[in-house]
């Protein structure tokens, strides 16, 4: 064993086993064919092959190349393509072939779009929704600059849960999210809870990124604020040399106290560990807060 | 023979380096079992072994760089002495 390997290998807790099944290659097979993108390729995540192997994907649409240059992304930055409106087709006929029974559905940021891309979510959410009226449809999407418009017209397309990332603390957005602002995600958050009290809110934050605890805990009661329903928390892992560095592995104890601490806060489900990521296993989580609301009813 | 091939690991992840074997050349590995450990710039990754068998060969040192596809070692899974050795442990059980 060379001493360079060792000194390279990640902390245990971070090694992803490789689940490559006839389930993930079908999978895979599925995607291809369809010509359609996921957040699970283009980000690197590591929880690809897992999810893969249960049949589960994120979808990303508005194509594969972002308008923003967030540092702790990998997913393509440049000049985006013209919207592919057949996206929304491909991504029912995949639900289908994956007989999936919740979908996922997030995007490139495309700031270059007048309506940030919103009517292409609207129409593949509600393509999604006529088609397959019994599967549970979650949006992960961009600020759209806070527009309102924009926001109402992804809203009222009918999504089951609406999903906006927060990512980081407030100190250290310029860093971060250096073209996202933290209070604008934060209205963000409450324009929907305050106006569509039906669909449950989400939002995430990656650790690792050099916050403190008691930032952490601002954020948590922020986004309660704003009636945010759903957290996941997840370690920040750097996708290349190009992107900001990891400054802190995060111990799963931690991550348990973390979850601990914002049940305690009051958010309906709370997710955190390791390889947490905003849609990973986001199926049994509308499970738990279904049953949870019952039980409190 | 089965070929332990560096499975697809991200868009544009084209080389991953080989940061531990789990096993040597001629050690007994049981199916599913992690064979290796790789890591890319962004994640590590631990490998399973698609079936039983032989290791026979491993063919890069840890710490090399192989890329995405390459074959990076050969489980031997139709060898007599492992059927065999299957055999015995079925037989010492019905004791």
């Amino acid at each position: 064993m060379s001493l360079n390997a060792v000194s390279t290998r990640l902390p245990h807790w971070l090694i992803k086993k490789i689940y490559r099944n006839e389930a993930s290659l079908e999978t895979k097979e599925i995607l291809k064919s369809l010509k359609l993108n996921t957040v699970c390729e283009s980000a690197r995540c590591p929880n690809m092959w897992e999810c893969f192997s249960k049949r589960r994907a994120t979808f990303m649409i508005l194509g594969d190349i972002c308008s923003r240059d967030c540092s702790f992304c990998s997913v393509k930055k440049g000049v985006p393509r013209d919207v592919d409106e057949s996206e929304s087709a491909g991504i029912a006929e995949a639900v289908g072939r994956m007989n999936l029974k919740h979908v996922v559905i997030t995007s490139v940021t495309r700031d270059d779009l007048e309506d940030g891309g919103s009517s292409h979510f609207a129409r593949t959410v509600s393509m999604l929704k006529k088609r397959y009226p019994e599967v549970l449809v979650e949006v992960l999407t961009p600020d759209f600059q806070g527009k309102v418009d924009c926001i109402k017209r992804v809203a009222e397309s009918g999504p089951d849960i609406f999903n906006h990332n927060i990512e980081t603390v407030k100190r250290l957005y310029e860093y971060v999210r250096p073209r996202a602002d933290y209070y604008r995600s934060l209205d963000f958050l409450g324009f929907i809870k305050t106006n569509y009290s039906g669909i449950y809110t989400k939002s995430g934050l990656m650790v690792g990124l050099g916050e403190t605890g008691r930032e952490l805990e601002s954020v948590f009661d922020d986004l309660r604020s704003a009636g945010c329903d759903i957290l996941t928390v997840g370690q920040y892992l750097s996708p290349s040399k190009n992107n900001i560095p990891v400054a802190e592995y995060v111990h799963p104890d931690v991550f348990k106290d973390l979850e601990n601490i914002a049940f305690a806060k009051g958010f309906l489900y709370v997710m955190s560990g390791p390889f947490v990521r905003s849609s990973y296993n986001a199926d049994q989580v509308f499970d738990k807060i279904k049953n949870k609301d019952k039980t409190e009813v | 023979m089965v070929e332990i091939v560096v499975p697809d690991l991200g868009e544009d992840v084209e080389k991953a380096k080989i940061s531990f074997w789990h096993y040597e050349e001629g050690d007994k590995i049981e199916k599913n079992s992690d064979i290796v450990e790789l890591t890319t710039d962004k994640a590590t990754f631990n490998v399973p072994a698609p079936e039983t068998g032989i290791i026979t060969e491993l063919y890069f040192e840890e710490g090399d760089e192989v890329e995405v596809g390459e074959v990076i070692a050969l489980i031997d899974d139709e060898n007599e002495e492992l059927e065999l050795s299957e055999d015995e442990e079925e037989e010492d059980t019905n004791f």
